[in-house]
């Protein structure tokens, strides 16, 4: 099991380290967004008597944001260079198992995300002076929740890709900023309306970002947002993960796994 | 022990029949060929056996084992190539070699190495499989289907990019490879001449069933034709 799942992290490790346009889509983006961002919160701070630092709360939540983005493209990318190589058939012929081909595009995106937050961390640390690790082990937490998070909406994607085709690879774009306006990343809860409130609530992303800005704003933790995050990703993670096998079990019947990429 | 044994194979696509009651047993050892028109079904039915496309009915034996029910211990003996699926490009030939190797938990990598030179492939290993011409693709993806010995070998017109130097050579291999190892060669195959010397049997579908099963010598002179091209040809009419 294990000489598997390494063999498929050697894999993709090998594939993005012997590619500068893929290095550059795991290490430049998150840094733009934090140069971007991070100029834009100094140019308000400058402008405005807030209380708070507008870089702290801004650039913080790019940062985290990025880790939900990150995860889910890292783990959807990934799996559809299977696909985008014509190497899926071959792929599923060997003994790997399904649960080994999750754990391995989960770790593989563990690490793509983690390697491309050093620098855009590095920056808005040491450029823009932001304490990032002010938020201290909550950070972690809210990582991990950020990244639990985008490896759902990941499966969701690699499995409608796996089973209805190439054509809904632009989803692995697209849903991300379609959950962005509902996440309340960059404003609270209580900004959206009430009818939109409804639904956000059922967005574990949303719960980060309340608690990311209370810890900077208030200095104080509020556990049951950790909590609600929490759950709702354990469950979205599973049906995710269940939804990802039926999509296998469903293409075998279909018998489209020759057909990939052709 | 047999090494492949089909009960009333049938798959369904929506309400087209793609194989209808497909039954037949392949022997332990021995080189067989599956012969048939474009949309008789040779592709779906490889594709059953590797456990890529679900049967609507009956039941696949591999070494005696139902695949539905011990699918990942069936395809560790097994192993198929096509020169219709690619491996990844950005990887080197090694890369590639090795990354399959890891995948059916082969342990000795120098297994690489006696393929690649029992294949003619070792000034390619630190090539980008990209980069390959048609024939040294089909090479090297034998090489990758050759890595964890398999008992039984599944191919798709193993020859059908190669220029006829290669595909001597290939089919030689082919041969020598099965006698050294008594492994099961199942070869999904339009070069019917090359089918007539390496096959000991052939299994020839039409519309979806099976239409003839036999060995080729004795198919031609049963049905009185000149050799499998015109039997292929003919027979259906």
């Amino acid at each position: 099991m294990f000489l598997r799942i390494f063999a498929l992290i050697i894999r993709y490790k090998t594939l993005v380290v012997g590619s500068i346009p893929r290095l550059i889509s795991v290490f430049w983006w998150p840094s733009i967004q934090i140069v971007l961002w991070g100029f834009f919160s100094t140019f308000l701070d400058s402008e405005t008597s807030s209380p708070y630092s507008t870089i702290s709360v801004l650039l913080t939540a790019v940062i985290l944001w990025d880790v939900l983005f990150r995860g889910q493209l890292g783990l959807t990318i990934t799996f559809f260079e299977e696909i985008w190589s014509r190497n899926l058939s071959h792929l599923f012929i060997t003994p790997l198992r399904n649960f080994e081909l999750i754990i391995g595009l989960i770790i593989t995106s563990f690490i793509r995300t983690v390697l491309g937050l050093i620098p855009a961390i590095f920056i808005s640390t040491y450029y823009f002076e932001l304490k990032t690790f002010y938020l201290g082990f909550y950070f972690v937490i809210f990582f991990f929740n950020l990244i639990i998070t985008g490896w759902s909406i990941g499966f969701i994607v690699s499995g409608l890709v796996l089973r209805y085709g190439q054509s809904f690879e632009e989803l692995a774009w697209a849903f991300i900023f379609l959950l962005l306006p509902f996440s309340c990343v960059y404003y609270p809860l209580s900004t959206l309306p009430e009818i939109i409130q409804n639904f956000s609530i059922f967005i574990s992303p949303v719960y980060v970002f309340e608690g990311m800005r209370e810890i900077i704003i208030q200095n104080q933790t509020n556990f049951s947002y950790i909590l609600k995050a929490f759950i709702l990703n354990i469950l979205y993670l599973s049906v995710s993960v269940y939804f990802f096998y039926k999509m296998i079990i469903s293409t075998r019947k279909s018998g489209k796994f020759l057909n990939f990429g052709e | 022990m047999d090494s492949l044994k089909l009960v009333n194979v049938t798959k369904l696509f929506d309400n087209n029949v793609a194989l209808n009651k497909i039954s037949f047993t392949l022997p332990s050892k021995g080189i067989f060929g599956l012969l048939g028109t474009n949309g008789a079904g040779k592709t779906t039915l490889i594709g059953i056996i590797l456990g890529l496309i679900d049967t609507t009915k009956g039941d696949v034996f591999v070494f005696e084992k139902n695949l539905s029910e011990f699918r990942y211990d069936i395809l560790k003996k097994l192993n198929f190539t096509s020169p219709y699926l690619d491996l990844p490009k950005k990887l080197t030939v090694k890369q590639n070699l090795t990354f399959y190797a890891r995948l059916y938990n082969v342990l000795n990598f120098d297994i690489i190495e006696e393929l690649s030179e029992e294949l003619k492939i070792s000034d390619l290993l630190k090539k980008q499989f990209g980069s390959l011409s048609a024939g040294q693709k089909t090479k090297v993806g034998l090489c990758k289907a050759l890595i964890n010995t398999p008992k039984l070998l599944l191919l798709d017109e193993p020859t059908s990019s190669l220029d006829p130097e290669t595909s001597y050579f290939v089919r030689n291999f082919l041969k020598n490879y099965q006698k050294k190892n008594h492994i099961t060669i199942f070869t999904a195959s339009h070069n019917m001449q090359e089918v007539e010397e390496i096959c000991d049997r052939v299994i020839i579908l039409d519309k979806g069933k099976l239409f003839v099963d036999g060995i080729p010598k004795e198919l031609i002179s049963k049905y009185n034709f000149e050799n499998l091209e015109d039997l292929f040809l003919n027979i259906r009419n």
